[in-house]
């Protein structure tokens, strides 16, 4: 598919044909699911009269944000380059962003040859991150559904590789793509992951230090050494 | 009226259909706008099939865990709660159960105790949900993230290219990093996934089989996923 590397796509067109609609529903269904979020609360009450009070909404908020505050910096940094408009509407609201949602936009963009963070990476972006939701949300809803069934017949030992291994070879696999793509940041990408793990920097302060960091070692290269992506 | 009944009445099951539904219509609206736009600039069916099948044949493997995870989720609560949180995206059943700890510590009780009480699940239910709100409003201001870029960037292509490079490459090597120095399964794990990966992609190039790509990711992590479960036992 060589030929998809000639396509340029027309940014008049991009702008409106293309962008103008994902953005008008996109923020229109996330304020519908970060509405969603408080069903849940909402409906407990209704039926049962319990509803938390608002000091202990006020701790386990504070302590819950002590956790998710530095992915709210690095996952938009690192993740809305790659993923596009529309791949950060869906990872913002479905989730899953690190193990299915930039894997599968990597993989379409891979196929395809397109360089990401381009108009043409945005769009295949998109085609990975949508296909990776319209098949996550059924086969999860018929996981739930069948829950006791998929016990059965999923052996023990094949649940405890699933559950133990396969996240670090997700995340194996994809590093090796990117690796292809950009092994010129490798080097400053290792020792900025390695060296906080090492001091004991929290794990979320850890990844802001590393993908800032390896941006600021990227822009440097360029302006510097005239080294491109 | 027990808790764990309560976690799996048919409101709770209501409450993930909605964010799921939502969720659906928003990527199938996507997909559509984008393939009548690239289509109409040149990307033929062929092509973007191509991009489907690739994406489809890497989410085998994620969906599946996740379904797993639910499992271990669907146990320590409900089947309803469960999907409920799996529609808005669970990564980690072990963030998930320590939200569920912190909401239940801030409510004066303790999670998975057979003294916990339906207080302490509503404010579980609150706790967890709420956790995730950032990344829906991030997804709310999503228009102005673009704007942001380009002022970052003043346009330019190939600053836009390093950024998105780097920043891949960074986010992964944590990722990779992190889950390898958990153990010698898991490094070996990770090393596998990399060189497997790495070979299937430069493969596919050298045979002049583009259709390899499309499989290389999915091959790459089932294998790195069972070479790691053998060598752990």
């Amino acid at each position: 598919m060589s030929d998809v590397n000639e396509i340029k796509v027309d940014p008049q067109a991009f702008e409106q044909d293309y962008l103008k609609p994902i953005h008008h529903v996109g923020t229109i269904f996330s304020i519908g699911i970060f509405l969603a979020l408080f069903l849940p609360s909402i409906f407990l009450y209704i039926f049962h009269g319990v509803f938390p009070d608002w000091q202990t909404i006020a701790g386990g908020f504070a302590l819950a944000m002590t956790y998710a505050v530095p992915f709210y910096i690095s996952e938009p940094i690192a993740y809305y380059p790659i993923l596009g408009n529309a791949g950060w509407y869906l990872t913002g609201t479905v989730g899953n962003g690190s193990n299915l949602r930039v894997p599968c936009a990597a993989v379409a963009e891979e196929v395809a040859g397109v360089t990401e963070g381009t108009r043409e990476g945005e769009l295949v972006a998109t085609i990975g991150v949508a296909t990776s939701a319209l098949i996550s949300i059924p086969a999860i809803l018929i996981g739930a559904l069948l829950i006791n069934f998929i016990q059965q017949f999923f052996p023990p030992w094949l649940l405890d590789a699933f559950n133990k291994f396969l996240l670090p070879a997700v995340f194996g696999a994809v590093w090796g793509e990117f690796i292809l793509r950009g092994w010129k940041y490798l080097p400053v990408a290792v020792l900025l992951a390695y060296i906080p793990m090492a001091l004991h920097v929290p794990s979320a302060w850890n990844i802001v230090i590393c993908v800032l960091g390896s941006m600021v070692a990227g822009w440097a290269m360029l302006r510097y050494f005239k080294i491109k992506a | 009226m027990d808790w764990k009944q309560i976690a799996n009445e048919p409101w709770v099951w209501i409450s993930g259909g909605v964010t799921a539904a939502m969720g659906l219509y928003m990527a199938w609206f996507f997909l559509r706008t984008a393939l009548r736009f690239m289509h109409g600039q040149g990307f033929t069916p062929k092509q973007t099939s191509a991009m489907i099948r690739g994406a489809a044949i890497t989410a085998i493997g994620p969906v599946l865990a996740n379904i797993f995870v639910m499992i271990a989720l669907a146990i320590a609560i409900s089947p309803a709660f469960a999907w409920q949180r799996e529609g808005v995206g669970v990564g980690s059943v072990f963030t998930e159960l320590a939200q569920a700890s912190n909401a239940a510590i801030a409510a004066g009780e303790k999670f998975g105790d057979p003294s916990f009480t339906i207080k302490g699940f509503a404010a579980v239910v609150f706790i967890m949900n709420i956790a995730g709100w950032g990344w829906s409003v991030e997804a709310i201001f999503t228009r102005y993230l673009g704007t942001i870029r380009e002022k970052v960037t003043g346009g330019d292509q190939a600053l836009l290219a390093v950024i998105a490079g780097a920043g891949m490459v960074a986010i992964f090597s944590y990722y990779s990093i992190s889950n390898a120095v958990k153990g010698s399964p898991y490094l070996i794990t990770v090393l596998v996934a990399v060189f497997l990966s790495m070979f299937l992609f430069k493969l596919a190039d050298w045979i002049k089989a583009p259709h390899l790509k499309e499989w290389a990711l999915g091959i790459a992590m089932f294998i790195a996923m069972f070479v790691g479960k053998l060598i752990a036992g």
